[in-house]
């Protein structure tokens, strides 16, 4: 993890979680995975707070445990995860508009508290729900579940893994941690509950109330321990889900303002079809006949097949790629090249951050290396036009930059510099890694100033389309 | 290198013409500092997006930064003690909400465990089982503290004798610690001190330590 990443990271846990939780987990970002007492001594803090911190980081997915030989159970930080929390806005907002008020609030109080049992979601959301009604409507629990159920289908939200139930056949002791399993077709398995209730308003009285009352009613929510349907049964926000979605949405918008609308409408109807069968991290989607594409239009087309047929054709020939015709049963079977889309996404970020950051003639040049691979000085001054002296100056603002690398090809064993061919080449992934190292940077800053929090939705932009880029590549999530 | 300055000052190890520069040309200067902080840039930035969207999620964002310094997962740092307890502190406290978490999904060692032996209450702490029964870690600590300051000079006795017959075999100890559950209580001692050197019932109670010395008697006491 860069510094950059973990000075972002311990902004953002002091941010939510206050300078206990920071510390300890900033400490095994840096250091890796570490046991319970070594984190107390080298941080020193109480074994306690070493305790309770953990406790919170592993309750929001940020840390996980793994017992290893001789009983000693190790803590392990994700970084990843923790750099997620800059986006939870933005998975919220998108819940808002799949699912509306409702899968909003249901995603917000998963996000909030890491995990939580559907009961508990239900409930809570449908209070909420009900205080921003009109006096006397309540919301119904039975909408609120069904609305979790439909993310819970479209597997926005995931079950956690849990404890399996064995019965304890052996007599030894008990282990130093629960080995926590889940099994693919149990993640999105919803389990049948009856919720049956409205949404509590909560009444003025009580939020005044800061003195003996307010500490009574803790003690109060512990009194009702009403058996819990189900008991043990936790979900999280599934955040590549979330992320398959902004995938797609930024495939979507580049075919609307490359081509037309309607195409754009067949791209999204195709993605839409190959949302669950298709891994996340797939290069291309499950091949999709044009008939079928066909049916799974949305109602308000009247394309006819002959018009889609051509659209699909228009769209394979396309010199981006978005689009890959793989045979031709069913009337064309098509498919949508997810990594080459991302790394033309990708490319193009570069492409607009350079033209921003040196001038329209730097990005000419920038776009020409990029078309021949590799070039030489003199080369890129006749490709380009553009005298040799500006074309020099240009090409080391690049390079100094770090868009544009250099490649040393030598003619002799004894890499002599006069008799080495020095050639300039754009390494597009690392070129993409910089910049979303610069955007990390830039988050930082306005993190941590707190004021304009403007630039942190400039760095989803960016963090959009390079970091899908990097997942594509590095075959990593 | 300042004896070069005289021969082969021109020459180069590689063919200057390769990099653009012709021969005999004017080199730019050499750069001897870094370059400033914040440069002049030729092109400005361009505005950010802005729209529907990003509004409510800038709105969302500010949101989210004050719910969640209410939620219970904030831990705040605990104060310093002071010296004048304040009157108004008692009724500007924040009450939130106690937050249990499930000790079915989490190592055993996450539990918090009482330090004294004395007292119905360390044998609740014991049975996993009843994770709902557990008291917090706040009023778990209140009470240790009480408890030590009653039993304070019996303890410290037998503290030391444990301490120093057990120290070689604590770190053999921890490891067993599963083994043998009913010993836990034994080794959460060890646990603690082996945090530092210190008799524990020397530094904890600073408060009572000068106290408690009787050698001074000719001053009354009020």
């Amino acid at each position: 993890m860069t510094q950059a990443e973990i000075k972002l990271c311990s902004l953002l846990l002091q941010e939510h979680f206050g300078e206990i939780v920071e510390k300890i987990g900033v400490h095994l970002i840096r250091t890796g995975s570490q046991p319970l007492r070594v984190i107390a001594h080298d941080t020193g803090t109480s074994l306690d707070q070493v305790k309770k911190a953990l406790c919170v980081l592993i309750q929001h997915n940020l840390v996980i445990y793994q017992v290893h030989k001789r009983g000693v159970v190790e803590y392990e930080a994700q970084c990843s995860r923790v750099l997620r929390m800059l986006r939870y806005p933005r998975y919220i907002y998108t819940a808002k508009t799949l699912y509306s008020d409702t899968g909003e609030l249901i995603v917000e109080e998963l996000l909030l508290n890491g995990k939580m049992t559907m009961s508990a979601v239900v409930k809570k959301v449908a209070d909420r729900l009900t205080e921003t009604m009109e006096d006397g409507k309540t919301m119904d629990y039975a909408e609120v579940s069904n609305t979790f159920v439909r993310l819970a289908d479209t597997h926005f939200v995931q079950r956690c893994p849990w404890v399996p139930a064995t019965e304890n056949s052996d007599p030894g002791p008990p282990p130093p941690a629960p080995i926590l399993v889940i099994s693919e077709k149990d993640m999105y398995l919803v389990p049948k509950l009856s919720l049956i209730g409205k949404g509590k308003r909560r009444r003025s009285s009580d939020e005044d109330a800061a003195g003996e009352p307010k500490a009574k009613r803790p003690k109060h929510s512990t009194d009702n321990k009403e058996p819990i349907p189900d008991d043990g049964i936790y979900w999280q926000a599934n955040l590549d889900r979330f992320h398959q979605h902004f995938r797609d949405q930024a495939i979507v918008s580049a075919v609307a303002n490359r081509m037309d609308q309607t195409s754009s409408e067949i791209v999204r109807t195709m993605l839409r079809m190959s949302e669950i069968t298709t891994p996340s991290t797939a290069p291309f989607t499950q091949p999709l006949s044009s008939n079928e594409i066909f049916r799974s239009l949305p109602v308000g087309y009247n394309i006819s097949k002959q018009v889609l047929d051509q659209y699909l054709t228009l769209l394979a020939d396309d010199p981006l790629e978005f689009v890959g015709k793989s045979g031709d049963s069913g009337g064309g079977m098509y498919v949508i090249n997810l990594h080459k889309a991302l790394g033309s996404l990708a490319t193009a970020t570069l492409e607009s951050v350079v033209q921003e950051r040196f001038g329209s003639r730097c990005a000419r040049i920038f776009r020409l290396v990029l078309q021949k691979k590799h070039l030489e000085q003199k080369q890129v001054e006749d490709f380009a036009m553009i005298p040799a002296k500006e074309a020099k100056d240009m090409l080391y603002k690049m390079l100094s930059g770090n868009f544009i690398s250099l490649q040393e090809i030598p003619k002799t064993p004894d890499h002599a510099p006069s008799r080495t061919f020095y050639l300039y080449t754009v390494n597009i992934l690392s070129a993409a890694r910089m910049l979303l190292h610069r955007c990390y940077k830039a988050s930082t800053r306005k993190v941590s100033e707190g004021g304009s929090h403007h630039c942190i939705y400039a760095g989803y932009r960016c963090r959009g389309g390079t970091a899908p880029r990097n997942r594509g590549d590095d075959h990593s999530p | 290198m300042a004896g070069n300055k005289g021969r082969g000052r021109a020459a180069y190890t590689f063919n200057i013409e390769a990099v653009g520069f012709g021969r005999g040309e004017k080199l730019p200067d050499v750069v001897l500092k870094p370059p400033p902080l914040f440069p002049d840039t030729d092109y400005k930035p361009v505005p950010l997006k802005a729209g529907e969207g990003e509004d409510y999620m800038l709105a969302l964002k500010q949101e989210l930064r004050e719910t969640m310094k209410r939620m219970p997962y904030y831990m705040e740092t605990p104060e310093e003690k002071q010296d004048i307890e304040r009157y108004s502190k008692r009724y500007m406290k924040v009450y939130k909400e106690e937050w249990i978490p499930d000790w079915r999904r989490l190592p055993r060692e996450m539990m918090p465990r009482k330090k004294c032996k004395k007292g119905p209450k360390s044998e609740k702490a014991k049975d996993t089982g009843k994770g709902a029964s557990l008291a917090n870690t706040a009023d778990v600590l209140k009470k240790i503290e009480e408890l030590e300051k009653r039993g304070d000079g019996e303890k410290s006795d037998e503290e030391n004798e444990e301490k120093e017959g057990s120290k070689e075999k604590s770190k053999e100890g921890d490891e067993e610690e599963d083994d043998d559950a009913a010993e836990q209580e034994e080794y959460d001692e060890e646990e603690q001190e082996e945090e530092n050197d210190y008799i524990n019932s020397y530094f904890e109670d600073g408060d009572d330590f000068g106290a408690d010395s009787d050698d001074n008697m000719d001053e009354a006491t009020y």
